[in-house]
């Protein structure tokens, strides 16, 4: 596989770290409002919890021009007693560099990964830019697991609000979850820890021209690690609070980008996924606690109505591959106020069996067939918004739980339609 | 009286019996010729089709990502299929033009070689039609996709207008390469293209004044009534 340069100013510097220990990549695109606090928080993590091993930041940005990588090199802890600590024993070392490649988060990680494999670092993790409820806890919580646990991934918990992160409710969290049958809630994170011998497993893999190189990678990361029987835990870290991601990408690419990198991996992985029957949960480290979150605002009628022009105009491309039933299903309830619309579980997992199926038998173009998607993904959460407006945290997450089962148990249809 | 019945029956009918005792051999050729044509095209076909399978060319087809391309323009059948029938046809299409070659009428011949001459235009004006087509499907669909997606009202007619106005450049295309009207079809389809687009200029300009007012109103003053759920 080809290696990207890096510029000679950071071949420098890697050539003077030498080695490290403990390695924490920050991608960002733009943060500057953000990622000062990301920087403190992660150096905060390096002084109280790792204060005797070598350490290393890595920015890896995408040409950001409202002054990320100067915000990046001034954050710092300016006085450690704030934190209780009287200074670190070891010194950390800050990176920020340009990354290569398409524009995008997997192309950020690739360059992060790429310093970790030459500074052969043991133990490394990854965290966003645009995180404000990011902590030093967050550092000893996705790196401790590896160090001391023997695990070589690490997957965030994270309270959040009831409609954040729906992709990850509705489609990749079941999905992931019946296919390799572990239960890993946020595959999606965005915020992992992982070893260095898993950061060079994922240096092997040519990807970087795919999907996976934009919105792709943490679910690649994520079934990279669980299809090739790495060892893997959570570790909950409390709220997840930042800022809309990409605000500027519509829901149609953020869906085709990470749907499309899941239905490649199931290409990819069918042997490993196969065979296997319900799910069972991975070791969860953290302290578990309930948060206040933000209130979401939610415009349900919008939501109907893109569902409503959804079926009234792609059906002559859903015919080709949803059943009839579906097809007949979705036709009747597109009539139904919006007190009685409600898209049942089983429903819903035909529909995403059948997307795969047809995404796997290429049925049609494959950006086609997954942007088609976006109606029905919006009616589905339109119906989920609509059956949980009083339900609290954990009725919610009871819910999720109950749409699991449910792909798990509807695994069969999968597989035989598979080939 | 005999020979002027002679002279005006009898002897122009024995040239006729003549002319048509000399062609019925070429006649017949020809028939044989075109007979023996369509029996090799099917023959050729199924030969081509099997053999096709064997190699497994469907297989590559669909890892080269040919299978894809054809799809897209919404042909269902195989690759193997397609090129078995595309054997069978050439194998006919020659040996008719042997056939009509073998009947030895000079006015038969002229007509053939100008048609010879003219082919590769028809052969360049099916592939630009063969393309036209696959890319109005494909980009026709992109755009209904991306409109629905949008929440643009009118998606199924913004798609339906993508796809045809695509498929009409290629035809124009096509029909320019065979020489038909050159000139008048050029105009026409700028006439009825510039038209469409200033139909649709003055029908936004007059019918949607209000609605235009409105959406910027909306989306410069207020902004869109937008939700703030993250999907990721």
């Amino acid at each position: 596989m080809d290696t990207i340069n890096l510029r000679k100013e950071i071949q420098k510097k890697l050539a003077d770290i030498k080695k490290t220990d403990i390695l924490v990549g920050i991608p960002s695109y733009n943060n500057a409002r953000t990622i000062g606090h990301v920087v403190k928080a992660v150096q905060a993590g390096f002084a109280k919890y790792f204060p005797d091993k070598k350490c290393v930041l890595v920015n890896s940005d995408g040409g950001s021009t409202d002054g990320t990588a100067e915000t990046v090199q001034n954050a710092g802890i300016e006085s450690y007693q704030t934190i209780l600590i009287n200074h670190r024993t070891t010194p950390s070392f800050k990176i920020t560099t340009p990354y290569h490649g398409i524009p995008g988060k997997g192309s950020a990680f690739r360059t992060i990964f790429e310093i970790a494999s030459a500074l052969d670092a043991k133990v490394c993790a990854v965290v966003d830019s645009d995180l404000r409820s990011i902590t030093p806890e967050w550092i000893e919580l996705l790196i401790k697991p590896v160090v001391e646990g023997g695990f070589d991934y690490v997957a965030p918990l994270y309270h959040r609000h009831k409609y954040d992160g729906t992709i990850t409710n509705s489609v990749i969290y079941p999905l992931t979850r019946a296919l390799y049958g572990k239960r890993i809630r946020q595959p999606i994170g965005g915020d992992f820890g992982f070893s260095g011998k898993l950061a060079r497993f994922y240096l092997t893999k040519d990807v970087w021209e795919t999907d996976v190189a934009r919105y792709g990678i943490d679910i690649w990361m994520t079934t990279t690690a669980m299809a090739n029987k790495f060892k893997i835990c959570q570790a909950f870290l409390g709220a997840k609070i930042h800022d809309a991601k990409d605000p500027g990408a519509d829901l149609s690419a953020m869906l085709h980008q990470v749907v499309g990198a899941t239905f490649e991996l199931m290409d990819t992985y069918f042997d490993a996924w196969k065979n296997i029957e319900g799910s069972e949960p991975e070791p969860t480290y953290g302290f578990q606690y309930a948060v206040g979150l933000e209130p979401v605002n939610v415009n349900l009628d919008r939501m109907l109505d893109r569902f409503r022009l959804g079926v009234k105009e792609l059906m002559g491309i859903w015919k080709e591959f949803l059943s009839e039933g579906i097809r007949v299903f979705l036709c009747e309830i597109d009539s139904l106020p919006r007190e009685n619309f409600h898209i049942p579980d089983e429903v819903w997992v035909e529909i995403i069996y059948s997307f795969a199926v047809a995404a796997h038998k290429k049925i049609i173009n494959k950006e086609h067939l997954l942007k088609s998607l976006t109606p029905l993904y919006i009616g589905k959460t339109a119906s989920f918004v609509i059956e949980t407006l009083e339900s609290s945290a954990s009725d919610v997450e009871e819910k999720i739980d109950r749409l699991c089962v449910c792909f798990e148990k509807e695994k069969r249809f999968l597989v035989t339609n598979w080939n | 009286m005999n020979n002027f019945l002679q002279r005006v029956i009898i002897e122009p009918f024995e040239r006729f019996f003549e002319k048509v005792l000399q062609f019925l051999p070429d006649f017949l050729s020809a028939i044989l010729i075109f007979t023996l044509g369509i029996v090799l095209g099917f023959i050729l076909r199924a030969v081509s089709l099997r053999l096709f399978r064997t190699i497994k060319l469907d297989k590559f087809s669909e890892r080269s990502g040919v299978v894809e391309i054809i799809q897209k323009g919404g042909i269902r059948e195989t690759v193997s299929l397609i090129l078995s029938r595309i054997i069978g046809w050439l194998t006919i299409i020659s040996f008719s033009i042997l056939s009509l070659y073998s009947l030895e009428v000079p006015a038969i011949g002229q007509i053939l070689e100008r048609f010879l001459l003219y082919l590769p235009n028809v052969f360049v004006a099916a592939v630009i039609l063969f393309f036209g087509y696959f890319l109005s499907n494909f980009l026709g669909r992109a755009a209904l996709i991306a409109s629905v997606n949008a929440g643009f009202k009118a998606s199924g007619l913004m798609g339906k207008f993508v796809k045809l106005t695509i498929f009409l450049l290629a035809a124009t295309m096509a029909l320019e390469q065979l020489g038909i009207g050159k000139e008048t079809i050029i105009i026409a389809f700028a006439i009825i293209f510039g038209g469409i687009v200033l139909a649709l200029a003055i029908a936004f300009g007059l019918g949607g004044r209000n609605l235009a007012k409105k959406y910027l109103e909306k989306k410069l003053l207020k902004g869109e009534d937008k939700d703030d759920i993250k999907h990721l």
